[in-house]
């Protein structure tokens, strides 16, 4: 994408005032700055276009439980790194490595994910923009 | 507001059509490139249509004779746009429902109805065709805009 076009979907996505349930860049939503750990039991799973999204209720240091929303790519783009619906269920713990989002809401772009059994399966919306952007069908980052 | 709406819209997003296109792999992107494809296509062509109406395309022909077929590859293609995009709303339908840049593009693409209506009863014909370039302009815009805003 040219520099003019990604500024203009940039702008556009600042403009707008952003929430969840939307398909767009990284950077319309989420800050590249702000890296954050989560590990948290999922609570509820939407394998959903154009974006999936999972629950995770995530305990901090001093024991108290919030709920957080993850937001992955859609379905085929999952599926095609090998991550399967099937592959995670209500109950289990997820390590989620992402971006929190601009607007400080519990809500962060899972860009690594660290499955049940251990596999770890990038997480992004291919071509969004954002970092370690990997577009369908590139060869998954080491770890 | 219009609880009976919403609804009618988790209902259908609810459907297993629904729900299908929703958690598919590949269909719904299969159905949302047919329905950019078209719009940019059938959107074009409409453009033609207006543009010889106000007399900046086509001059030198008449204008039945550059409306008459191009009206028919139109009409197909709104067709074909009417269709994947309810298939594209029935996946999404519970939450298009609420989303300002969906419902403002169903208010213009009402308007583009009257103003197709009023034009073939006699309506001027320029402010008919500024209208349709300016709300098929719209419509698109309003289309991108409906995945940046919930």
């Amino acid at each position: 994408m040219n520099k003019f076009a990604y500024l203009a979907v940039v702008s556009l996505g600042m403009l707008a005032s952003v929430d969840c349930i939307a398909h767009h860049s990284f950077a319309a939503e989420f800050d590249g700055n702000k890296p954050v750990r989560l590990v948290g039991v999922i609570t509820k799973i939407q394998w959903t276009n154009p974006h999936s999204y999972f629950f995770l209720d995530v305990k901090d240091s001093k024991g108290i439980v919030s709920g957080w929303t993850c937001e992955a790519g859609n379905p085929g783009a999952l599926s095609r790194r090998g991550w399967n619906r099937g592959d995670i269920k209500l109950g289990d713990t997820l390590i989620v490595d992402g971006f929190l989002a601009k607007d400080g809401s519990h809500l962060i772009d899972a860009r690594r994910v660290t499955l049940p059994n251990g596999r770890n399966v990038y997480g992004g919306t291919p071509g969004d923009g954002g970092p370690e952007d990997q577009p369908s069908g590139a060869e998954p980052a080491k770890n | 507001m219009l609880s009976w709406l919403l609804a009618a819209c988790q209902w259908l997003a609810a459907t297993p059509l629904g729900t299908g296109i929703r958690e598919s792999d590949n269909l719904f992107s299969v159905i949302e490139t047919i329905h950019v494809l078209d719009i940019a296509g059938t959107a074009g062509v409409i453009a033609i249509v207006d543009l010889r109406l106000l007399g900046m395309l086509f001059s030198q022909s008449e204008v039945p004779e550059v409306l008459s077929p191009l009206v028919k590859v139109a009409w197909f293609g709104f067709a074909l746009m009417a269709a994947s995009g309810l298939l594209l709303f029935g996946a999404e339908a519970a939450d298009l429902y609420a989303n300002p840049a969906f419902r403002w593009k169903m208010l213009a693409i009402i308007a583009l109805g009257l103003n197709q209506w009023i034009f073939h009863t006699g309506g001027p014909r320029v402010l008919a065709a500024v209208l349709s370039l300016g709300l098929w302009l719209t419509v698109i815009v309003l289309g991108r805009a409906i995945a940046y805003v919930s």
